[in-house]
């Protein structure tokens, strides 16, 4: 099987941008992870993610039109591309696959 | 919507130093998600915290992706370690590349080096006349606070200005009036003798006040400032005058005799002063003080007596304009007369409301005061800094010129090293150097020959200037600022235009090697304005200088010795004991004896004095001149009606005048002879009328002349009028007499053709520098032109070779050749003439006797510029048309 490089962080901003198709950019996609995952996410960690993506060739961007919160400066909206879309894909059926595999199911935490 | 002007902004600060490290294509969307999500925060924790947070995000980007980059990381000039301007392993390439071409072109490096080197000499010697000019007295740590005193008149018929004051106004001046710190009389009388021991000296005594010393900072390196010149008997001497007195020994407390028209008074040496400087405007050997001045004790009080200077130094809080208005007072009591007199002539206030006033010149203006002193106008200064800064242009003109002909020639030379990856910089800062280095051998040329022709040029010019001068910091600083911009401009522009040539197309071919270029030409035509218009003027003032001199004088100047006679011996007995010993001499026509020099003679010594007297209520100024019997003979003015002084006649040793026939004009009589002129209380009858003559310089207009015979005069001069054809021996005999009837004094005498000349020293001095500076001028021009036609042609050999091969004639080629170059310069006369006509005119317009300009100087110098090109490209252009066009049409 082909090896996909996508980091954990990576992969859920990859997700988020998904969510959040035509709405994708910096602070919208750091709050909707912060609300999802409960983990606090920044905004530059956020970039990093979204540049290393972009290079990588899993999304690509466009500028936005600007609004009034943002000083009249535009967005970099974000989509994903189909290479993306496949890579999430790959991902979710490697796990797939390997739950699949194991010997017992696995059982959720006590947490009665 | 929301008024989000008036909301939360984050620091400013942060988003400065986003922007500062942020790669400019990623700063937009950033700055814009920052702000967003400060808004969001600020609803959400409160301002402060947001703030907070709102610059911890902004640290977070310091990370690879945000940063700037360089563009890549690949190439040798993006290593920070390596200096790409002045890359150590190839800057020995540079000068070795720099050094072939140089050397390879010989010709070309000459013309542009030694063009350079000339042009520089120049230009120190004219900025540094300047320079000395434009720092007169300025030495002074006082000179805001030291002024001239004048007296200005606003009389209907002239405006006048006058330094010359009567002895009892310094006095008063400084007694009623506390802002006056320190006030002096300056008196300069002709050479007197200082004697000492059995050594006696010809030397400018100057007699002055103690505040001399407090008013000008001359150093006294011996001696008490306060106390140097307390008493009426002391003399404070310059160092020169204590070496030629004393040697090495202490000159304080040592006695002299001081020697004057026959007087003598002996003074005790209190001090020595450091020598004047060369630009300053007071100069002395000897200081004693103005009581010791023969007329001092009748003119003290006298307030109609003009003889001296006054200089003042007002206190620091004292104001120029101010004091000067509390100043009318003043004139107001002492010089009621003079202003009633003006009053009834209808003379009218000027725009201070003033008809008569004493006014101050600051001490740096006096020198080109020219009512105050006999400094050069200030325009002379500027035009001297023009011509320097116009051969300077010509010289760069020619750099850039022919730097940019020739940089077509290396264009493959940068394609290749472009295509090898050469940058900009390194190119531009490599052919920079080259030209630098050019420059900077010009320029050591340069400085070698000013200093190496100093001696010659001082000698010439009549000038002190020393290698000290050259070494001052000021004039160093400005020769440095010089060589930075001439570099900068003759060698930059060039560099620059290389530096940016496209590497392919130089490689394929492409840049156009053949069009001469606008900036080319019009430098072309720049250079050659300037030389034709410094060539124009300066012919047009060498004419007015002849013109002056060629003048009718109203005397004969040929055949005539003048011997000024010194202080030691009395003149009246010496000139009585010549023409007891000439009489008899068929060499000597006649000889007669006056109180001044006609021209300027060896003494060097100049002196005017006027007479003012009312005649049936007019008021007359006139000169007023002490001869002795045979004046009119000796000097051969003829006399239009009377006769001339006679022995026979004992009044006419007492009051009888012979005048000039203006003065008879302004006396309104039309038979002026037998009348009486009232002068001083005296009646004075006209015995002779003479045609108007020049006492002074033929530039002014004449004036009104009145000769008088007075036994208890002083004669200055002996005149000796002899035959032409003896001349030399002549002189030779008058030296050796002198040594009899004078023995022990120089002798100085001269011809008074010389003499004349000798007026016209300034206008002859302006006229040789403007000769030699035009000469240069187009020297360089056609030099430069010389070197732009030989690329030219080497550029179009090819053309010229297709020509021939087609049937062109070596006429036909030399046609094509020299016309473009004709063009240029007729355009460059067009623009010089008018110029050269609009500037002298100007000029001339100072002159009372003028000449008017004549065409035929255009003319002559129009002919004379394109005849010099023809020469100059057509001895290319012969050169390229004969030669064999297979030869050059092989090579490609």
């Amino acid at each position: 099987m082909k090896r996909t490089y996508l980091g954990e962080f990576e992969e859920i901003v990859l997700l988020t941008v998904v969510a959040l198709e035509g709405n994708a950019y910096g602070v919208a996609l750091t709050h909707y992870i912060t609300e999802q995952t409960g983990r606090s996410a920044r905004l530059n960690q956020v970039h990093a993610a979204l540049h290393r993506l972009e290079e990588k060739g899993m999304v690509t961007s466009c500028l936005g039109e600007a609004t009034a919160e943002r000083g009249g400066r535009r967005k970099r909206l974000f989509t994903i591309t189909a290479y993306g879309e496949q890579t999430l894909l790959d991902i979710q059926a490697v796990r797939s696959q390997l739950i699949n595999q194991l010997p017992r199911t696995l059982k959720p935490s006590l947490n009665l | 919507m929301k008024n989000f002007k008036n909301s939360p902004q984050p620091p400013r600060w942060a988003d400065r130093l986003l922007a500062w490290f942020c790669a400019p294509h990623l700063l937009e969307e950033l700055l814009g998600d920052l702000h967003e999500e400060f808004l969001y925060q600020v609803n959400q924790v409160g301002e402060k915290k947001a703030r907070w947070r709102y610059i911890r995000e902004v640290l977070g980007f310091i990370r690879p992706f945000a940063m700037k980059r360089k563009p890549s990381s690949f190439t040798l000039h993006n290593n920070p370690n390596i200096n790409t301007l002045f890359p150590n392993y190839m800057l020995k390439n540079y000068l070795v590349i720099a050094w072939r071409n140089i050397w390879r072109h010989k010709g070309y490096t000459t013309i542009n080096g030694l063009g350079l080197a000339v042009a520089f000499c120049i230009c120190v010697f004219l900025f540094l006349i300047a320079y000395l000019q434009l720092t007169f007295d300025s030495f002074h740590p006082n000179k805001d606070r030291i002024y001239q005193a004048y007296l200005f008149a606003n009389d209907p018929e002239k405006m006048t200005r006058s330094g010359s004051l009567p002895l009892p106004l310094s006095p008063s001046l400084k007694s009623e009036y506390d802002e006056v710190e320190a006030s002096t009389r300056i008196l300069s009388t002709r050479k007197s003798t200082v004697a000492y021991a059995d050594k006696y000296l010809d030397q400018d005594v100057v007699l002055t006040d103690a505040d001399f010393l407090k008013i000008f900072n001359f150093p006294l390196v011996k001696g008490n400032r306060n106390t140097a010149l307390a008493n009426v008997s002391s003399m404070v001497i310059n160092q020169d005058l204590a070496q030629a007195l004393f040697g090495h020994e202490d000159p304080l407390g040592k006695t002299v005799q001081h020697i004057q028209e026959g007087r003598k008074k002996t003074y005790l040496i209190t001090g020595v002063l450091a020598n004047a400087p060369t630009n300053s405007s007071i100069r002395f050997e000897a200081l004693i003080r103005i009581e010791n001045a023969p007329f001092y004790q009748s003119d003290q009080n006298n307030w109609t007596a003009f003889s001296h200077k006054v200089f003042v130094k007002l206190k620091p809080e004292v104001s120029q304009a101010a004091f000067e208005k509390k100043l009318s007072y003043f004139t107001q009591n002492y010089f009621a007369a003079t202003l009633q007199d003006l009053k009834a002539k209808g003379a009218k206030p000027d725009e201070q409301g003033q008809i008569f006033a004493l006014r101050l010149q600051s001490l740096p203006k006096v020198h080109f005061d020219t009512a105050l002193s006999n400094g050069p106008p200030l325009a002379i200064i500027y035009v001297l800094l023009g011509i320097g800064l116009f051969i300077m242009i010509i010289a760069s003109i020619n750099f850039i010129n022919l730097s940019i002909a020739r940089s077509f020639t290396r264009a493959k030379e940068v394609g290749v090293r472009k295509y090898l990856g050469a940058l900009k910089s390194q190119l531009f800062v490599q052919i920079y150097l080259e030209s630098a280095l050019i420059c900077f051998f010009g320029l050591l040329l340069g400085a070698l020959l000013a200093y190496l022709l100093l001696p010659e040029f001082n000698a010439t010019f009549n000038t002190r200037l020393t290698l000290g001068h050259l070494l001052q910091p000021g004039f160093l600083a400005f020769i440095g600022g010089m060589f930075l911009v001439v570099t900068l401009i003759a060698g930059g522009y060039p560099a620059w235009l290389m530096a940016k040539f496209n590497a392919v197309a130089v490689l394929k071919g492409k840049i156009s090697l053949k069009r001469p270029g606008f900036l080319r030409n019009s430098l072309l035509v720049t250079q050659f304005a300037l030389s034709c218009l410094l060539t124009c003027c300066t012919l047009i003032a060498l004419q007015q200088v002849d013109y002056l001199r060629q003048k009718p004088l109203g005397f004969e100047k040929e055949q005539l010795i003048s011997i000024p006679v010194g202080n030691q011996v009395n003149g009246r007995q010496v000139l009585a004991r010549l023409r007891q010993k000439l009489a008899s001499d068929p060499c000597i026509r006649a000889v007669t004896g006056s109180n001044i020099n006609l021209g300027k003679g060896k003494d060097n010594v100049s002196s005017r004095t006027t007479i003012g007297f009312t005649y049936q209520g007019q008021d007359i100024q006139t000169d007023w001149v002490g001869v002795d019997y045979d004046y009119l003979k000796t000097l051969q003015i003829p006399l239009i009606n009377g006769r001339e002084f006679e022995v026979s006649y004992a009044a006419d040793s007492v009051n009888r005048v012979i005048i000039t026939e203006s003065l008879a004009e302004q006396m309104g009589e039309k038979q002026a002879l037998g009348k009486f002129l009232d002068i001083n209380g005296q009646k004075q009858q006209i015995i002779g009328i003479i045609p108007d003559f020049n006492l002074y310089s033929a530039a002014a207009e004449k004036r009104p002349i009145t000769l008088h015979l007075s036994a208890s005069e002083p004669i200055n001069y002996l005149l000796v009028r002899v035959s032409p054809q003896s001349l030399k021996t002549a002189m030779n005999k008058m030296h050796k007499l002198w040594r009899e009837l004078a023995p022990g004094t120089e002798f100085t005498g001269s011809f008074m053709e010389e003499n004349i000349d000798a007026w016209y020293q300034e206008e002859e001095k302006m006229a040789q520098i403007c000769s030699l500076a035009s000469g240069i001028a187009i020297a360089l021009s056609v030099s430069g032109l010389f070197a732009v036609a030989l690329l030219v042609m080497e550029q179009r050999t090819k053309e010229i070779g297709i020509r021939k091969v087609l049937g062109a004639q070596v006429s036909d080629i030399l046609f094509i050749l020299s016309k473009d170059f004709v063009r240029l310069v007729i355009l460059a006369l067009l623009l010089a003439m008018p110029l050269a006509w609009f500037l002298m005119h100007q000029w001339l317009n100072q002159y009372a006797y003028r000449i008017t300009i004549n065409p035929l100087i255009f003319l002559g110098v129009g002919t004379a510029a394109i005849l010099l090109t023809l020469v100059t490209v057509g001895f290319q252009s012969v050169k390229a048309a004969v030669q064999n066009p297979v030869k050059s049409l092989k090579t490609e």
